[in-house]
This record gives C-alpha cells, structure tokens and sequence, in this order.
C-alpha cells in the first residue's frame, strides 16, 4: 500500500490541493471542460448500471426495456440485505477497533518509547504489509479453522487485523513523530502514568491519524471478498460483498436484483469516503508528500 | 527503577499486542507456508515430500498459465498509470467545478471490486454497454462477448483493472502536482517554454516518484488484487485463460483441497510482490 520513507511532517495535515494556480482566460477553457465531463461520465457508468439496471424486473430485463419497482420490493427475498449489512457492519467495526487498539500504542512506543532492538523490531511490523494474504492462505485458513474460529465472526475480525495492522503501525508513528517530546513527557512526569498519557493525552492528540486509519480500513474491510468468503462460514454471517460475490458465481440470480443489492453495498463507503475524502487521500500518499 | 527503564518496559508492553497479532497471524503462516509447500497436505494430515514438490509444480502447466495471464495483465500497467496522469493534468487545471469533478473521479474507488466486477460484466455481455456503443456507430452486425472466449477474456479483465485503478493513481498525481511550485512553471512560461515542454521538463521529472510509488501498487494490486473481479467476472475461466497466480492458490487449495500445492503458489506469488517492493526500495534509496 505504502512506502517505507522519510516521515512526512504535519504539513500532510493540510488538504493537499489547496493553493490555487493563477487562472488564465483561455479558449481551451471550454474544451477542457467537455473532456472532463466526459471523463465524468466515464466514472459514474458503474451507478448508472446499477440504477438503471435495479428499476427493471428480471423479465423485463431479458426483453431489454421497461421499468418497475418489482427489484426493489422483492429484494430481501432474493438477497438477506439486512442481515448481510448488519454482518459487514459488525465484521467491519471490530476489526477497526481491533486495529486501533493494537496499533495506536504500537505506533506510539515506537516513535516516542524506544526500546532496544525496537527500531527492528518496527522495521519487521511494517515489512508485513508487503505479504499479500493469498501468500499465506493455507496455512491462515487451516489455523483458524483448527482454532475454531471460523464459524461466526471472530476469525474474520482477526485476520482483518493482523492485515490492517501494520499499516496503522507506520502510519501512527510517523504521526507521533511530529509531535514534540516534551509534551508526553511533561504528562508523563505529572503523574499520569504510561496508560494515562496514551488515553488522555495522545488519542486525543492522534484524532486524525485515527481518523485516517478508520477510513481507509472501513472502506478496505467493507470492500474485501476473499477474507469473509473463506473465514465467515455460517451463511447467515456473510457480509455484504461475499454474499454479493456468491450469488453472482451462481448465475441463476436475477441481475437486477443483484444490482439493487450491488447499490445498497457500495453507499456505505461512499458515504464514508465523501466526508472523508482528505483523510483518505492523505492516508493512501502518506509517507510520500516531501 | 530508573524514569528510562520503566519508559523502555512501557514501550515493550505498548508493542506487544501488536507483535502478537502480527507474528501470529502473517508471521507464523509464511514459516508454515514454506514448509508444507515441501509436503503433500490436505488440511487435516501432512506427508512430507520434500523438494521434488517444486520440481513437479514447475512442470505443472496451470501455474505457467497463470504466471503467463499475470505477465499479459502487465500490459495493462502503463494504461493504468498513462491515463490517471492525463487526468491529474486536467483536474489541476482548475476549470469551474474541478472540486466536482474531483469527487466524482474519485468516487468509484470506495467501491468493493466484487461490485465494479458485476458492472463490468454487464458493460462486456452480449446485451452489454460495449456491444450498444458498437452499435450506435453503425456497426450494428458486430457483437462482442469478450468474457466469453478464451482468446479475449483476459482483454476484458485487464480493462476493467484499468478503471479500477484510475481513482487511487489519479488521487496519487493530483496529491503530487499539488506540491509543485507554481512559480517554476511560471518562470518557465516567462523564457518561453511551451506547455509540453514544461511538462515534460518540470511537471514529469517533479512527479518521478509519485509515478514510481503508482506503478508499485499498481503491479503490486495485479498480482493480489484481481481476487475479487476474476472471482464474480470469469471464476477463473473459460477454460484457464483468467486464471492468475492469486487466483489458482484459491483454485488448488479449495476447489482441488491441494493444500501443499496451494500453498507451494502461495510462496511464488509472495516472492513476487516482495521483489516488486524491494526494487521500489531500492529506487527510493538511489533517488536519496
């Protein structure tokens, strides 16, 4: 996802696009403004499919016209979309908690409470976001299995996790970086305690940086197929995109009904990502931007 | 105890959670991966073959095809990088409503790949978006189905990877145009520089590493990535023609319960992506 680089410094905290060039009159203008329509329209074909395809039932489908609400109506028929919402939402808020509980402390001892061998120790952590987890599947599926995890939603959250994990490592310490060493110290020394000062004083400190974290895992674990398609067996746990995914290898589901159920699984994250999207970009350039 | 000591437990017990997590969850599983890539395994019971299992899998003519497809995909790279460049260009030009524009370029990234998979296969089918445009040109005896056919499925998958990447590289180069000095293109403009010129001599050597860390990903998600298009647009197929290395490790393990060959391709695919990020290293290192 990212690269092992200098430390960006808080100038990252800053919409990255913010000083507008001078602008010149121009008669490109115009043109200019076509071809970024066009490109507009380009993005945005994936939710006029799914619209466009959702407003027609499934034979109106296979005639190639016509419109009705039929889809939508008898959706939770076709697709459990509640409970499978519900699922996404559970697997996707514990393993983000999960992550930022291991990871904010994590990321935090190694900027600011080294110990010996922890600039190693850090190095290793942050070199495991390059193991793709189609690498390691085997040996994963089958110690979970034998834990006994796999049946509800514990496996997947761990898994989840441990893949998020090293990435919030190196994103937090190189937040903490940036933070004066007099100012842990000071609460440190005021009595707080080591516990004391993570919780009163640097969370409050590391909103956005948990903040980035959130939004790029949410939409990450919200989006994956292969971790909730292996590790969640029960089929009244599936999350949103495996149930999606399932129904769709089937080839017998009605794709307009699949296409409503294709909508209802992406607002959420887009949600998330039009109110955060500064987070996001900030978190996916991190330890780029000088 | 000394203020330093008790600082350093602190920092130890902070990380150990972390550690446990990480170690047990990817780090046990690669050592468990190399060995029983030696074994013949179904999951439950494990005979140790040794080294002629990679012999024989290098024989086996389903991986050669998968690291073929992945080696073809590659193609779709320069693509996947030329075109959010282009588009980063036009954003930063700032036209009236570039902010718009912004968020809608932008949007089909929070999109799961399972659903933008879906949407391509209906913009590819034999009713498909693709074969209407065809149509509208006139050429209204002309249908494609490039999902359908061996020779062109693959086509088909690496466009679709294209438009999923445009979002994330596109998000990339605008982040990297932004922390260009204006004044230099200006100073530029000023001697009399054309606007190629100045992009190829300022705007393209500013950007080197942003282009460098897009192309990283961009191969990197090629080769673990693909899961989730390849799983709803082909399963694979026909025949093996979509079948990635990524791909086949989920095939032999759980549709041939292969554990140890699934395993053995788990190995290859890691060594893979870890050269693609050590060469990345390495060029920033060289760059510094």
């Amino acid at each position: 996802m990212t690269t092992l680089q200098t430390p960006p410094n808080e100038s990252t905290l800053v919409d990255p696009v913010t000083p507008p060039p001078p602008r010149r009159p121009s008669v490109g203008r115009w043109v200019l403004f076509g071809v970024m329509v066009v490109i507009a329209v380009v993005m945005l074909y994936p939710f006029w499919v799914m619209i466009a395809t959702s407003l027609q039932s499934a034979t109106q489908f296979l005639s190639g016209g016509g419109f009705s609400w039929l889809s939508w109506s008898t959706l939770t028929s076709v697709i459990p979309v509640g409970q499978e919402v519900l699922s996404s939402t559970i697997v996707c808020s514990a393993s983000i908690a999960l992550i930022l509980a291991v990871g904010l402390p994590a990321g935090f001892a190694f900027s600011k409470l080294r110990y010996r061998a922890s600039g190693m120790v850090f190095l290793i952590m942050v070199s495991a976001m390059m193991v793709p987890l189609q690498a390691i599947l085997m040996p994963e599926y089958v110690n979970v299995t034998k834990l006994g995890l796999t049946g509800g939603y514990l496996g997947a959250i761990l898994v989840y996790a441990a893949l998020g994990t090293p990435f919030s490592i190196f994103l937090f310490s190189t937040y903490f970086r940036g933070v004066p060493d007099e100012l842990i110290e000071a609460g440190i020394v005021d009595g707080l305690g080591y516990f004391g000062a993570l919780w009163r004083l640097v969370m409050p400190i590391a909103v956005p940086a948990i903040a980035t974290v959130t939004v790029l895992q949410f939409i990450q674990i919200w989006d994956d197929l292969l971790v909730g398609l292996l590790f969640i067996q029960n089929t009244n746990e599936r999350p949103i995109t495996v149930g999606l995914a399932i129904l769709a290898a089937g080839r017998t589901t009605s794709i307009p009904a699949l296409m409503a159920g294709s909508l209802i699984s992406a607002l959420p994250a887009m949600i998330v990502y039009l109110i955060f999207q500064r987070y996001l970009v900030k978190g996916l350039t991190m330890g780029i931007d000088r | 105890m000394t203020l330093r000591r008790r600082r350093q437990w602190a920092g130890f017990f902070f990380t150990l959670p972390a550690i446990a997590l990480v170690v047990g969850f990817i780090g046990i599983p690669i050592g468990q991966a190399v060995y029983y890539s030696f074994t013949s395994w179904n999951g439950v019971v494990s005979t140790w073959i040794g080294p002629s299992t990679w012999t024989q899998a290098f024989h086996n003519s389903n991986l050669w095809t998968a690291l073929e497809n992945n080696a073809k995909l590659l193609i779709a790279v320069p693509f996947a990088l030329a075109l959010p460049l282009c588009i980063a260009v036009l954003l930063h030009q700032r036209v009236a409503g570039w902010k718009i524009f912004r968020s809608i370029y932008f949007l089909p990234t929070a999109i799961s790949w399972v659903v933008l998979g879906l949407v391509a296969e209906r913009f590819f089918a034999f009713q498909g978006t693709l074969n209407a445009i065809i149509h509208f040109f006139g050429f209204s005896h002309t249908n494609t189905n490039l999902l359908g056919y061996e020779s062109t499925a693959l086509t088909a998958l690496g466009i679709t990877f294209i438009f999923t990447m445009i979002g994330t590289n596109t998000m990339l180069f605008l982040t990297g145009l932004a922390t260009l000095d204006p004044s230099l293109e200006e100073a530029a403009r000023i001697d009399g520089a054309g606007r190629w010129r100045i992009f190829r001599s300022i705007t393209l050597p500013h950007l080197a590493r942003f282009i460098q860390l897009a192309f990283v990903m961009t191969v990197i998600a090629l080769f673990s990535a693909l899961f989730s298009l390849i799983f709803v647009m082909t399963g694979g197929g026909p025949g093996y023609s979509t079948t990635t290395v990524e791909f086949l490790v989920y095939q032999t393990g759980f549709q041939q319960s292969a554990f140890g060959t699934a395993a053995l391709y788990g190995i290859i695919l890691f060594v893979i992506t870890a050269t693609v990020g050590i060469i990345q290293l390495r060029l920033i290192g060289s760059n510094e």
